[in-house]
């Protein structure tokens, strides 16, 4: 599904953040963006996913999204696996959830509250939870923050993967460490 | 720097804190020298220990027990199903805050009396217990729910989540801690306010009545008697229903 943003306008206060913009996502791009911060990495992202009412302008109806937020926003007490099936499948689905995190993450880490793994862990859980949730589109904001370089990679991998052919928009600032894969780069 | 203390010791230090004040009692009650105004700690347990083989005294128990039950089960059902409407709907919430502040601030014996008036001291103990706890889980309800985390909503908003599992896995946990501490206040608060009606109206079989009755015969070591009991029930209906919530909340 085309995902299409027209004559976009938006500012906060009086900080203008869009003026007139429009960007179209072709089904099945990989984009990436980026921007010093402050830019509206975040907000373009939120606009998408319907969070934030733009002043002005369209966007695309009916897309389902998936994110991962700049935060990690998993929810306490809960295991990996519990993350993932939280947002699609039942009891059903746990092995092949499992299954799913296990090239992400060491196996016993999959069984223990999200609070006892580490900050790039975590970070990895809310990866693989867009990953895995069924949606049109995968928009990631910062994915790669607080990621040592083999595990951006690896990561990277895991996500290029598992996209399963839905668009995928990533917001970053380490665009030099991310030469090596097919994004397209859009800058705001 | 202070050292845990391990539970044997801890226990000990209990048990002596325990028999400081059992001996403060006694020789108070020694002091006093009549054991119609300030029955001892022995006293009570003679009068403790010819209750309790009699049916009256089981028959008491069962009945304020019941009714104090039954009083604080309707509140926290009621409680909590009118609060989660008043998230739900801010009309609602609008309307019955205001009411129920005004119910927790108007003294409990304006009720009892009211409640007698009304309805006769059969019901005034579930009546009151009911009164007394319902706006303390109708206020959890609605501040516990408010307290789920914004992020977490929004997530589960975008990731299009059922709402039954929403409910289950962001409002649940956020509301469980308030659920539980109005709850252990309550249950303290219903035992209360429960006795207080029955020694005001002295329904059949209940302590309030024995209380009561205590009081016109000037049986002090039964009052006492009957205090300890009344402890006792508190404490062990408060732990039941603790551990039963914290089991459905896990």
């Amino acid at each position: 599904m085309e995902i299409r943003i027209q004559n976009l306008s938006h500012s906060f206060g009086d900080k203008v953040i869009f003026r007139n913009d429009s960007l179209t996502l072709q089904d099945g791009g990989i984009y990436g963006l980026t921007a010093p911060s402050g830019r509206g990495k975040t907000t373009l992202l939120r606009i998408l996913m319907g969070l934030i009412v733009p002043d002005s302008g369209t966007v695309t109806a009916g897309v389902r999204y998936s994110t991962v937020f700049q935060t990690d926003r998993l929810l306490p007490g809960v295991t990996p696996v519990s993350q993932l099936l939280f947002v699609r499948g039942g009891k059903a689905e746990r092995e092949a959830a499992c299954a799913f995190l296990s090239s992400l993450l060491p196996a016993d880490s999959l069984h223990q509250p999200v609070e006892e793994l580490s900050g790039g862990m975590q970070r990895r859980v809310a990866i693989a939870r867009s990953l895995w949730a069924e949606s049109d589109c995968i928009l990631m904001d910062e994915p790669f923050t607080g990621l040592d370089a083999d595990t951006l990679h690896q990561t990277a991998e895991f996500i290029l993967a598992n996209r399963q052919g839905r668009t995928l928009l990533l917001s970053t600032h380490q665009k030099e460490l991310l030469q090596a894969y097919p994004i397209q780069w859009l800058e705001l | 720097m202070m050292k845990p203390a391990n539970p044997s010791h801890r226990f000990l230090r209990g048990l002596l804190v325990a028999l400081f004040w059992l001996g403060v009692w006694q020789a108070s009650s020694m002091l006093v020298g009549k054991p119609v105004l300030f029955a001892s700690p022995l006293d009570t347990l003679r009068a403790l220990w010819q209750m309790l083989p009699t049916a009256g005294f089981w028959q008491s128990v069962a009945g304020s027990l019941s009714r104090v039950a039954l009083g604080f089960t309707l509140a926290l059902l009621l409680g909590m199903a009118t609060g989660m409407l008043a998230f739900r709907f801010s009309v609602l919430r609008a309307l019955l805050a205001p009411l129920l502040t005004l119910v927790k601030t108007v003294p409990v014996a304006s009720f009892i009396i009211l409640i007698l008036v009304w309805f006769g001291s059969g019901e005034l103990t579930v009546i009151v217990s009911l009164l007394i706890v319902f706006p303390q889980i109708f206020f959890a309800t609605v501040n516990g729910l408010e307290s789920a985390d914004r992020e977490l909503l929004e997530m589960s908003r975008v990731f299009r989540v059922f709402r039954r599992r929403i409910a289950w896995q962001v409002y649940r946990p956020a509301l469980m801690p308030y659920l539980l501490s109005a709850c252990a206040s309550g249950l303290g608060m219903s035992w209360k306010a429960g006795i207080a009606a029955e020694v005001i109206g002295t329904p059949l079989h209940s302590i309030g009545e024995q209380m009561y009755l205590a009081k016109v015969y000037l049986a002090t070591s039964e009052l006492f008697a009957w205090t300890l009991t009344v402890i006792v029930l508190s404490l062990l209906f408060e732990k039941t229903v603790l551990s039963l919530l914290r089991r459905v909340g896990r």
